[in-house]
C-alpha cells in the first residue's frame, strides 16, 4: 500500500498564531491560507448569515490596502484568491507564482491586524450577498437543498439549526459596529492558523511568517458557543416547498458520531458503502435496480472540516409516479439490508482502496484552479481543532483498520429512526395537480 | 473601476525574481492503429489521471438525432461483452478509480483517475468500455428515462435557459445551435442509434489518449501498446454543417420564467476558435474586461454597484466556431442598469487604449494563472488535451506566456474593435417578463419565449 509522507513544519508564534509549512518545490507556485476558528455556528443570534457577510467584508479594505487593493495585488501578481465560510472555520486563501509569496503574506497580515471598512462597503457587500443567495438558493431549482433545509429540522441548538446564508432582515440589520466587534472578537492571531504550501523552504517560510505576523497583538480568548445537541428521541420530519423543480425530492440525514472516534471511522466507510458513486448501495438499489429515483447521492460533507454535530445525508430526486412514502420505504429497505447482513470483508477491502484513493485526490485537489486546496484545508482544520497538523499523514490509518464488526456495531448505533431527520421538497407543480 | 482610486501602499513587498517553470517529462506518439498518445509525468500524488477522447460528439451526430453522442456515452458504462453494469461499477471501486463518460459538441470522452499501483487493470477497464460495450436493452431504456427527466430539469435552470437561447440565436441551422435534445427527441432514441454512433465514433483512428500522473513513461507506453494495440477502426465521415447566421444588430431575447426573483443576463457574439492567431490577444482582452476578479466589469457592477454576485465573461471555443459571452445574475430592478454598464465597459475597450500599468497587471494575471494550471495532474491534463485536440504547435505551452507578455495596448484596442462590438451583441434575459420586459426592450427589438422555447410575443 502506497502511503504519503508529506513534510510538515509547524510552530506557534508568541501571539498565538499557528504556522504550518508544507514545502514542495517541484512547481514554482505557492498556496497560502489563513483560517480563523469562527463559522456559521458561532454567529450572533439575530444576525443569521453574519459570518458569511463578514467574510465578504475582509476583502473590502485593511489599514494599508484599501478596497480592491487586496484583489488587485493578488491578481496582478498572477494569482487567484477566494474565501469561504464553513460551520466552524472561515478561510481566506490564494495561489500565486512563488515570487509573490512575501506580498501575499503582507496582505494577509495587514487584514489580520486592522480591518478598515466603512458603511458604503457594508451596503455594497450586503447587496452582493443578497444576489449570491438569490443565484444559489432563491432563484434556483433545489436551491439550498438540503444543506439549508435539514439543519433546522435536525437540530435544536440555534448554533446548529439556523439559516446560515442569512434571513434578509438579519442581513439588513447588520451594522458597521457589528463588523468591528466580530473582527475584534474572532479575528485575532490566537484564533487562527497560517498555512504556506508549495514552493518555499520550511525555514524561509517560518522566517517570513514571523516577519509579517509576529507583531500583531493577541486578542482575548474568544467565547465558545457550545454546539452540543440535546439527546434526540424520535425521528424528525419537515417539508420545504420547491418552487421551480419538476421532481419531488427528499433528504435523509443521520447524525454521525463524534469525530476521530472508532465509530466515526466506521461510519465513514459505511458512508462509502452507501454513497460511493454508482457502486454505492443507495444508487444501485434506488436508481439502477428499482428505478424509483432519478438522482441519488450523499455522504458526510467536508468530513474533516467540521467540529460539532453533523450528518450523513442521502439526497434523492425521484420519479413523480412514486410517492414519498414508497420512495422512503425503498430507502429503508437498503438500510434494513445493511442492518441485517452488514458488509463483507471483501466489500470493506474495496471500500478502503477507494477511500485511500479519494484521500490522495483530496490532498492534491484544486479548487478554482488552486493547487493543494485540500491539503491546506486538512492541515488547517487539524491545527485548529486538534492542534496536530501531522494528522494529515496518519489519519488514514484509522479508516484502514476498520473491521466488518465495527461497521455492524455502528450501523446499529447510527442508522436508527430516532437518530435521523427527513426533509421533503415538494414541487409546486405537484401541489397544483393534487388540488385539481 | 473602483470607487476610490488608491495608490498601492509604499510598504507592499515587491515581487522577487520569477522561478522558471519546470516542464513535466512529456511523450507524444501514436500506435500503429492510429491511436494518438500524450503522456506527462507528474508525481504530486501516487495516482494518475487519464482521458480517452474521440473527436466526434453531438454535432457530428446531429443528423442521426440531437444529443445522441451524449446518450451513447452515458450507456457505454452500463455493460460490456464481459461484465454487467454492477460488475463494472464494483470493479472500478476495487481499483480505487473514478470514471465518467460524456460527450460535448465536438468530442466524446471517457475520463478516469486511479491509483498508480492499479493503472494496468484500470486501463484494461477503459479499453473494455471503448471497444466492447454491449448496450444492454434494459440499461438503455433506464438511462433514456433518466435523460428524459434530466432534460425537463434543465428547463428549470436559468443558466441553462440563457445559454440554450444564445446558442440558438448565434448558430441557427448549425448543429452548435442545439445544446440539449427535446423530450420528444429523447423519447425517440433507439438502441440501434447508439450502437451506430459507438461503431462509427469510438475508433482508434478517431481517438486521443492523454495520461498524466505518477508513472514511468516508458513502462506506461508498453502497457498502452499491450492494452490498446489490437483495437481497429477508421475515422468517421463527418457530415458538412450549414453556416451559422452571424447575426448583426442588437436584439433582445427574453425567456419568461414566472416568479423568478432575479434575472439571468447572457449576451454574446461570434468570435474565434482556439486555433485562430488572435486567440491569445482576445484571451487577454477578455481577462481585462470580465475574465478575472480584478477585471473592469467585476469592479463596476459588483464591487462598485452591487448589482450582482458573479459577473463574468469568456471566449467559448468550439472546434468550428467560437463565441464571446458575458453573463450576470442581477436583481430584477437593475436589468437595464446592468446592461448599460456591460456595454459601457465593452465600448470603452474599443474607444481608449488600456493604460500600460493595467495591461501589465492583466498580462501577469494570465501568465500566472497558466502556471497554476500546470501544478495539478488534472490541470496539466486539461492543458495537454487542449493542445492536442486543437492541433496547436508542440511548443504551445512553453511559448504561451511569452506571447501574453508581448501584447501592447494597441493590440488590445485592435482586438476589441475587431471582435467586441456592442452594437451586434445578442442579448438574452431569463426572468419574469412582468418585472423586466420594459427594461429589456430598451436595448433592441424584443422576442419573448417560454421555458420550452415557444414564442410568446
Amino acid at each position: 500500500v502506497t502511503r504519503l509522507k508529506i513534510p510538515i513544519e509547524s510552530i506557534a508564534l508568541p501571539n498565538g498564531l499557528k504556522v504550518v509549512i508544507a514545502s514542495d518545490t517541484s512547481a514554482p507556485v505557492v498556496t497560502v491560507g489563513v483560517y480563523y476558528k469562527i463559522g456559521f455556528r458561532l454567529e450572533p443570534r439575530g444576525r443569521s448569515g453574519f459570518a458569511h457577510l463578514f467574510e465578504h467584508m475582509m476583502f473590502q479594505g485593511s489599514a494599508n490596502a484599501a478596497k480592491m487593493q487586496h484583489i488587485k495585488l493578488i491578481n496582478s501578481s498572477g494569482g487567484v484568491l477566494n474565501g469561504s465560510t464553513h460551520y466552524d472555520v472561515t478561510n481566506y486563501f490564494e495561489s500565486v507564482p512563488s515570487n509573490a509569496l512575501e506580498r501575499i503574506l503582507w496582505l494577509e497580515a495587514d487584514r489580520m491586524r486592522a480591518l478598515k471598512v466603512d458603511d458604503e462597503n457594508l451596503r455594497n457587500q450586503r447587496d452582493v450577498v443578497k444576489e449570491e443567495v438569490r443565484v444559489n438558493v432563491l432563484n434556483q431549482p433545489y436551491g439550498g437543498f438540503p444543506w439549508l433545509d435539514l439543519p433546522p429540522i435536525a437540530f435544536r441548538n440555534w448554533a446548529n439549526a439556523h439559516n446560515f446564508y442569512g434571513d434578509f432582515a438579519d442581513l439588513d440589520a447588520a451594522s458597521l459596529a457589528d463588523v468591528q466587534s466580530f473582527f475584534k472578537t474572532y479575528y485575532a492571531p490566537n484564533n487562527a492558523v497560517l498555512l504556506i504550501l508549495g514552493d518555499v523552504k520550511a525555514e524561509e517560510g517560518l522566517a517570513l511568517a514571523k516577519k509579517y505576523f509576529a507583531d500583531i497583538p493577541a486578542g482575548a480568548t474568544p467565547p465558545f458557543a457550545d454546539p452540543r445537541e440535546p439527546e434526540q428521541t424520535e425521528e424528525r420530519r419537515g417539508e420545504v416547498p420547491e418552487k421551480f423543480g419538476t421532481l419531488p425530492a427528499m433528504a435523509i440525514g443521520y447524525t454521525v458520531p463524534p469525530r476521530r472516534t472508532t465509530d466515526w471511522c466506521a461510519v465513514t466507510l459505511l458512508d462509502q458503502a452507501l454513497h460511493g458513486g454508482r457502486a454505492g448501495r443507495m444508487y444501485r438499489e434506488l436508481v439502477l435496480e428499482k428505478q424509483i429515483a432519478v438522482e441519488v447521492d450523499g455522504g458526510i460533507d467536508d468530513l474533516f472540516g467540521y467540529n460539532g454535530p453533523t450528518q450523513m445525508v442521502t439526497k434523492i430526486l425521484h420519479k413523480p409516479e412514486y410517492s414519498s412514502e414508497a420512495t422512503l420505504a425503498a430507502f429503508d429497505s437498503v438500510i434494513r439490508d445493511i442492518q441485517q447482513t452488514g458488509v463483507t470483508r471483501d466489500e470493506l477491502d474495496e471500500l478502503k482502496v477507494k477511500f485511500r484513493s479519494d484521500y490522495f485526490s483530496t490532498l492534491e485537489g484544486g479548487r478554482g484552479g488552486m493547487p493543494r486546496y485540500g491539503l491546506m484545508h486538512l492541515l488547517a482544520c487539524f491545527s485548529l481543532f486538534d492542534n496536530d497538523p501531522q494528522l494529515v499523514n496518519s489519519i488514514l490509518e484509522g479508516f484502514l483498520a476498520v473491521t466488518p464488526e465495527q461497521i455492524q456495531a455502528v450501523v446499529a448505533r447510527v442508522l436508527r429512526p430516532a437518530n435521523r431527520a427527513i426533509v421533503f421538497r415538494v414541487p409546486a407543480s405537484a401541489k397544483v395537480k393534487e388540488a385539481a | 473601476m473602483a470607487t476610490r482610486a488608491a495608490e498601492i501602499h509604499a510598504s507592499v513587498p515587491p515581487l522577487s525574481p520569477e522561478r522558471p517553470v519546470t516542464w513535466p517529462k512529456r511523450t507524444k506518439t501514436h500506435l500503429a492503429n492510429g491511436l494518438e498518445i500524450v503522456l506527462a509525468e507528474s508525481h504530486s500524488i501516487p495516482k494518475f489521471h487519464g482521458e480517452l477522447f474521440f473527436r466526434a460528439g453531438n454535432a457530428a451526430a446531429i443528423q442521426r438525432a440531437p444529443g445522441l453522442a451524449e446518450m451513447t456515452a452515458t450507456v457505454v458504462r452500463t455493460g460490456t461483452a464481459k461484465r454487467t453494469s454492477r460488475q463494472i461499477e464494483e470493479n472500478l471501486r476495487r481499483l480505487g478509480a473514478d470514471l465518467s463518460s460524456s460527450a460535448g459538441a465536438d468530442n466524446s470522452a471517457i475520463s478516469f483517475a486511479g491509483l498508480s499501483e492499479l493503472a494496468e487493470p484500470l486501463l484494461a477497464m477503459v479499453r473494455e468500455l471503448a471497444t466492447e460495450a454491449a448496450f444492454p436493452q434494459g440499461e438503455f431504456e433506464r438511462e433514456r428515462r433518466q435523460k428524459l427527466e434530466e432534460v425537463k430539469l434543465d428547463r428549470t435552470q436559468p443558466g441553462f435557459l440563457a445559454s440554450e437561447r444564445l446558442r440558438k440565436v448565434l448558430f441557427g441551422a448549425h448543429p452548435y445551435a442545439q445544446v440539449a435534445p427535446t423530450e420528444e427527441q429523447v423519447a425517440a432514441y433507439q438502441r440501434d442509434d447508439l450502437l451506430g454512433v459507438y461503431h462509427d465514433f469510438y475508433t482508434p483512428e478517431n481517438a486521443l489518449l492523454v495520461l498524466v500522473g505518477d508513472f514511468d513513461s516508458g513502462a506506461m507506453l508498453q502497457t498502452i501498446e499491450k492494452t490498446f494495440g489490437a483495437w481497429g477502426g477508421a475515422k468517421p465521415a463527418v457530415p458538412a454543417a450549414p453556416e451559422p447566421p452571424k447575426p448583426r444588430g442588437r436584439r433582445v431575447y427574453l425567456v419568461h420564467v414566472p416568479g423568478a426573483v432575479q434575472t439571468q443576463i447572457l449576451a454574446g457574439c461570434h468570435a474565434i476558435t482556439r486555433k485562430h492567431p488572435d486567440w491569445v490577444k482576445l484571451g487577454l482582452t477578455n481577462s481585462l474586461y470580465g475574465g478575472a476578479f480584478n477585471s473592469r466589469l467585476v469592479m463596476n457592477i459588483r464591487e462598485d454597484k452591487g448589482y450582482t454576485y458573479s459577473p463574468r465573461s469568456g471566449v467559448n471555443p468550439l472546434r468550428q466556431y467560437g463565441y464571446f459571452s458575458v453573463s450576470a445574475a442581477v436583481r430584477n430592478e437593475v436589468v437595464a442598469a446592468s446592461l448599460t454598464e456591460i456595454f459601457y465597459e465593452l465600448d470603452k475597450l474599443r474607444a481608449l487604449p488600456v493604460p500600460e500599468p493595467e495591461l501589465a497587471d492583466a498580462r501577469n494575471y494570465l501568465s500566472g494563472v497558466f502556471s497554476l494550471g500546470l501544478a495539478t495532474q488534472d490541470g496539466l491534463l486539461s492543458q495537454l488535451a487542449t493542445v492536442a485536440l486543437n492541433e496547436l504547435p508542440d511548443d504551445y505551452l512553453e511559448t504561451y506566456r511569452d506571447k501574453v507578455r508581448a501584447l501592447t495596448p494597441e493590440d488590445l484596442l485592435a482586438t476589441a474593435r475587431k471582435y467586441l462590438d456592442s452594437s451586434n451583441m445578442q442579448i438574452v434575459v431569463v426572468g419574469d417578463r412582468t418585472q423586466i420586459e420594459p427594461q429589456a426592450a430598451l436595448f433592441g427589438e424584443i422576442e419573448v419565449f417560454d421555458a420550452h422555447g415557444k414564442r410568446l410575443s
